[in-house]
This record gives C-alpha cells, structure tokens and sequence, in this order.
C-alpha cells in the first residue's frame, strides 16, 4: 500500500491531519532518496533515535541517540549510499490529536556498499520497521524515533556476526 | 476504562508474569505479531507461548513503560525497556545468566469495550542476542562462554530459525 492511499483516519482533527501529512511527506522524500527534503520536515533541534543502532567497541557503545541533523542525517545519507534504491513502502499510519505519530512500514534495498560491519555482498532486504514520530503544531517533525530487527536484515544480507 | 488504561494493564501483566490475566484481555480472535522472532497468528497460542517463555527465562522481569499514546482508532502505542535477569534459556539462547535491558515498540490495537484485538511488537533481536552473549546468528546456541551447545529451542512452538 502507497502512502497516496493511507487515511489519516475517520473524524481527524486537524492537528491529527497536519501531522499525518508532515510524516506521510517525510517517507516520499525518503523514497526519493532526498536527505535533505526530509530534514526539511523537521525542526532545527529535532529529536533522532534509532534504537537498534548500536556499535560496540572496545571502549564505548555508539548509540544511533541525538538530534536529526548530527546523527540522523549522516545515517540516512550513509544508508542511502550504499543502498542506492533504498525504498520504503508505508503499511499503516496512525495518529493522535497530539502531534504523535506511529507508522508500519517496509523498507528495501540492494546492497552496493558496505554498511558499518556488513561487507557488501551484493545481497538485498526487506525489513519491516515502526516509526514513531512527534509532530509539532506548526508541522515539523521534533522526533523520530525507528525499531526494526538487525538480526534479519544481517541474515538477509549475508552477515552472520552479531557484532 | 480506556485504551491507555488497558495498555497499562497489559505491561502491568507482562511485568507480573500474569500470562492468563494477559489473554483474558483479549478478544477471542485476537492476533499477534511478534516481528522479530516472524511469529504471526494467534494471540491465545503463539503470543501466549512466548510470554510464557519471557516470565520463565526472566524471572525478576521489569516493564518500564517510557512512552504511551493511544491514536484515534482506538490503538495503544507503546514504548518498554524489558529488563531482567536470565535464569533460563530464552529463544534458542543458553542461559549466562545475563541481565538484559531492551527498547521495545509495541502496538495494541482496542476494541470499543476495551479488549486487545491484535498485538504487535517491535525490536531488535540482534541486541537482545548481544546482551545474552550470543555471537553468531546463525549458531545463537554458541556464545562467548561456549555453554549450551546443542539446544534447539524450547518446545514452545515459537519459531526460532535456530540452525
């Protein structure tokens, strides 16, 4: 199911309305593979939080945990690079009157790159994930926040290492 | 009551190990998908297994609920940190006794009367496995004290992808 076809849900407010629109812009600007079409969607100061994204090193942990524009930015663009048709398909959106927002979806690639400690294999994935976002009332996006599963898409690229 | 209240309820059960308490809150038909583990179907038989396996292999488990909106359809969004002590095998995974914490996204979906229709959950099962020292993927039974090689799963019906 395209995002065209996603309702905002019955009885919208408008506060609901805008946010669904703000979200449902962000993830055609990340099929478009637009970077800086979706930090556009969010404030200066937004909120990042991917929770699987987690290095472990000798010394210290690396969290995918800050702002859009420092941790956000460069992960999507990274992404991105070395998964040249990184495309996303939305399966549900749900909002509140609140400015917050869950989404369903699925996203896909073809592996042309390595990406942190996946060697590329020239494999590719889908995987699905739940966003939630926070949405401002003058609709930007202040948060973003992603689950997905690192063990499947590993599997599915070829890498069997947890770390 | 509310949708809010009943997602309350629900962690409150997982928390407590409270696996009956948690299925008599759903509707008789109630689905699951627990995205990770691709466990998808009944709530009654597949969801229930695997609560049962958290509350057996994480005795001291503790739901920290860090986020709840409930959009307007009705349906609870959720954020958990999962955290506990592993005192037995969980998921393929041989017991370190390891204590585990893990962010979760969950989704309750609410009926009118305040019954779960379907139940959704989001994480990562790479970092859950990091935490119990598992190293590989494709042999969660060997971890980084070799113990527990040779277990296959517990009989829970729960599918493992276990090699």
């Amino acid at each position: 199911m395209g995002t065209e076809a996603m309702p905002a849900g019955c009885g919208t407010t408008s506060r609901e309305a805008t946010a669904t629109a703000t979200v449902i812009g962000f993830f055609d600007a990340y099929r478009a593979r637009d970077v800086e079409g979706m930090i556009e969607l969010c404030t200066d100061n937004a909120d990042f939080r991917y929770v699987p994204f987690e290095v472990w090193g000798r010394q210290r942990v690396l969290h995918g945990d800050g702002k859009v524009c420092t941790i956000g930015k460069p992960i999507w663009t990274a992404l991105i690079d070395a998964f040249p048709d990184l495309i996303n398909t939305v399966t549900s959106i749900r909002a509140d009157g609140e400015g917050n927002v869950a989404v369903q979806a699925d996203i896909s690639g073809t592996q042309a790159k390595d990406f942190g400690v996946i060697a590329c294999a020239g494999g590719d994935f889908e995987l699905p994930h739940l966003f939630l976002f926070h949405v401002t009332g003058h609709g930007l996006i202040d948060d973003v926040v992603s689950y997905w599963d690192n063990a499947q898409w590993k599997k599915q690229l070829g890498w069997f290492e947890v770390d | 009551m509310s949708a809010r209240k009943v997602a309350r309820e629900f962690f409150d059960h997982m928390q407590a190990a409270d696996v009956d308490e948690i299925l008599c809150m759903m509707t008789p038909d109630a689905a699951v998908s627990l995205v990770p583990l691709q466990v998808h179907g009944s709530m009654a038989a597949k969801g229930g297994d695997y609560l049962r396996e958290l509350a057996r292999s994480f005795p001291d488990l503790v739901i920290r609920l860090r986020r709840l909106f409930v959009t307007t359809d009705n349906t609870a969004v959720a954020e958990i940190t999962i955290e506990g002590t592993q005192a037995d095998a969980f998921l393929g995974a041989a017991n370190l006794e390891k204590h585990v914490d893990l962010d979760q996204g969950w989704i309750l979906e609410v009926t009118p009367d305040d019954r779960i229709s379907a139940v959704t959950a989001y994480w990562d099962q790479n970092q859950l496995y990091r935490r119990l020292g598992v190293k590989r993927l494709d042999k969660i039974t060997i971890t980084t004290r070799g113990g527990g090689v040779g277990y296959r799963g517990h009989a829970s019906g729960l599918r493992h992808d276990v090699t």
